[in-house]
């Protein structure tokens, strides 16, 4: 089932919480903005990962939790964490 | 020279300058013929025309009985035998001397039933733009010439660039001027190394690679037989090569959507062979190891006698992978041209690499995205030394999943634009070897004051220098 932005959004707290070890309540969204992404790993490639390179349209999703910000990226057919200590991971795609 | 002598040789010069004529009006006619040739395909409807409002031309065609003398007949209608025609005895094309009205005056030849076959207006054979042209551009109307009449075309600015939208006139390939030489070949296979492609697509159906008959399925030595009737999927190991992302079927539109079919749009080969070879999944991502199998698949294909002179590959990372640029040269060793993206990141590619883009091999042909107004696409990557050209990648319109069409924007689209040109290069010139070819698209671009330095040819790809038009 792909994604869209409220989905996309609830999976990315639930990831988050699991990666932190807190609880949903514990993770808020500071932010869920529609933009383009430069390739369709969202910018956010895992590994030797490669990917199309045709402009994508998505969501960042910006959460907080324990006083830190959290980059995730969207689209209709996945969830990426971006940068998450230093690694992006693909979520579900 | 006696009397007798004179006649004689008054009746051969007769008969050599009318066999001069006739010849020569053949010649125009089989000329007129070529130049038809190279405008309509199958789909474009033809009606006929009257000549009678043409001037100097004859208006009609008369068939007479053998042995009849047809100049007789028609001097006493004050009408000229313009030319017999050679082939078909007694056919000879009339001029109307008194230019009356055409079908009164093949009634008047038909009338004359004794002595006549048949009589008909002199139709020129011509396009009918009368229903499409409600659904063309204004802009394209005037000068239809070798253009297709495909709906969606007026969008395509990268083939024929008119200043619409706000673009630049003549920021593009010059699809119309190369289509006057060749508008592609089915002989000629391009692979689509992506997503897939939805080969069911009512603009691509017709130009899809299908395994021929006589060719056996795929056979690996792990993989085991696949019946790979549409080409390959090492995805999923499979022979069903279906796009289910959009991607790979928008890049194969852009190479050979059928032309002049009526229908959407126009790829730069009218006619080519696609074969999709399907290693990124349906989110547009993919690995490593499946790039290689289907460069493999492509190879193999190749060695068993397809046809297959080039592979898009609109995709990357910022990954080298040894193996892949193995893969890739095993493909140039095949004669295989690799037409590779050069990226989305807005980077130089001299300083942080891109692949497969990057890989220093002799088939490797790397492609930025230029907007409609000949500038470098903001997104897309260069490379004074590892980007070779540029070409057009923003707001491209192409086919996509469902019978469908799309605008999409990334050096994705402007890799296919090369891989397409290539394809009607090759069309053109079929034993053109790899090496040249890549060296031909090259050198056949059009310098752009602001690539320099950005691009290795340091201009846009021109389709009609490279074919030499």
């Amino acid at each position: 089932m792909g994604f869209d932005r409220d989905s996309a959004t609830e999976a990315a707290k639930r990831d988050l919480a699991r990666r932190l070890g807190v609880s949903e309540g514990e993770v808020s969204v500071s932010g869920v903005t529609a933009r383009d992404f430069p390739d369709m790993s969202l910018g956010a490639p895992v590994g030797d990962e490669a990917s199309a390179m045709m402009i994508a349209t998505g969501w960042e999703i910006d959460l907080k939790a324990n006083g830190k910000t959290y980059e995730y990226r969207a689209d209709k057919y996945q969830l990426r964490a971006k940068g998450f200590e230093g690694k992006n991971y693909l979520v579900k795609g | 020279m006696n009397r007798g002598n004179f006649l004689v040789h008054l009746m051969i010069a007769v008969v050599l300058v009318a066999l001069a004529a006739v010849v020569g009006q053949i010649g125009r006619w089989r000329s007129m013929l070529k130049v038809q040739d190279t405008t309509p395909k199958k789909a474009a409807k033809i009606t006929p025309v009257k000549v009678a409002e043409l001037d100097g031309r004859p208006e009609l065609l008369v068939r007479f009985k053998s042995g009849i003398n047809y100049k007789q007949v028609a001097a006493s209608l004050n009408d000229r035998v313009e030319d017999q025609i050679e082939s078909v005895d007694g056919l000879v094309a009339i001029d109307d001397l008194d230019d009356a009205d055409v079908e009164a005056t093949v009634r008047q030849y038909q009338s004359m039933s004794e002595l006549v076959d048949y009589a008909e207006p002199n139709f020129q054979i011509a396009l009918d733009d009368s229903v499409d042209r409600n659904s063309r551009p204004a802009a394209f109307a005037p000068n239809p010439v070798g253009a297709p009449n495909d709906p969606l075309f007026s969008d395509q600015w990268a083939l024929n660039n008119t200043g619409q939208n706000g673009g630049k006139a003549n920021a593009h390939i010059d699809a119309l001027k190369a289509w006057a030489k060749t508008q592609g070949s089915a002989e000629v296979v391009v692979a689509v190394l992506d997503t897939g492609v939805d080969y069911t697509h009512k603009d691509l159906a017709e130009n899809m690679w299908i395994r021929p008959a006589n060719l056996p399925e795929y056979t690996d030595g792990e993989l085991g037989t696949i019946d790979d009737l549409h080409g390959f999927d090492a995805n999923a190991n499979a022979g069903d090569p279906m796009d289910d992302n959009g991607h790979g079927t928008h890049c194969a539109g852009i190479i050979g959507a059928e032309g002049n079919n009526g229908e959407g749009i126009s790829g730069i080969n009218w006619n080519v062979k696609i074969m999709p070879l399907k290693f990124l999944g349906r989110g547009g991502f993919g690995d490593v190891k499946d790039a290689i199998e289907s460069i493999n698949y492509a190879i193999q294909r190749k060695k068993a006698g397809v046809n297959l002179r080039v592979i898009n590959a609109s995709w990357g990372s910022t990954q080298r992978s040894k193996a892949l640029e193995d893969a890739i040269k095993a493909a140039s060793d095949a004669g295989i041209l690799f037409v590779a993206a050069a990226g989305n990141s807005s980077t130089d590619n001299d300083r942080r690499a891109h692949y497969p883009s990057n890989y220093d091999l002799p088939n490797v042909l790397s492609v930025a995205a230029l907007d409609r107004n000949d500038k470098l696409a903001s997104f897309s990557n260069y490379g004074a030394k590892t980007v070779h050209v540029a070409a057009p990648g923003r707001e491209i319109t192409s086919t996509w999943l469902g019978d469908q069409y799309r605008e999409a924007s990334g050096t994705s689209m402007a890799a296919p634009q090369v891989a397409g040109i290539a394809a009607l290069i090759l069309a053109s010139e079929p034993k053109l070897s790899m090496a040249k070819l890549r060296e031909r698209i090259m050198k056949s671009a059009d310098p752009i004051d602001t690539l320099t330095g950005k691009v290795v040819v340091g201009g846009r790809l021109n389709a009609a220098k490279a074919l030499g038009e």
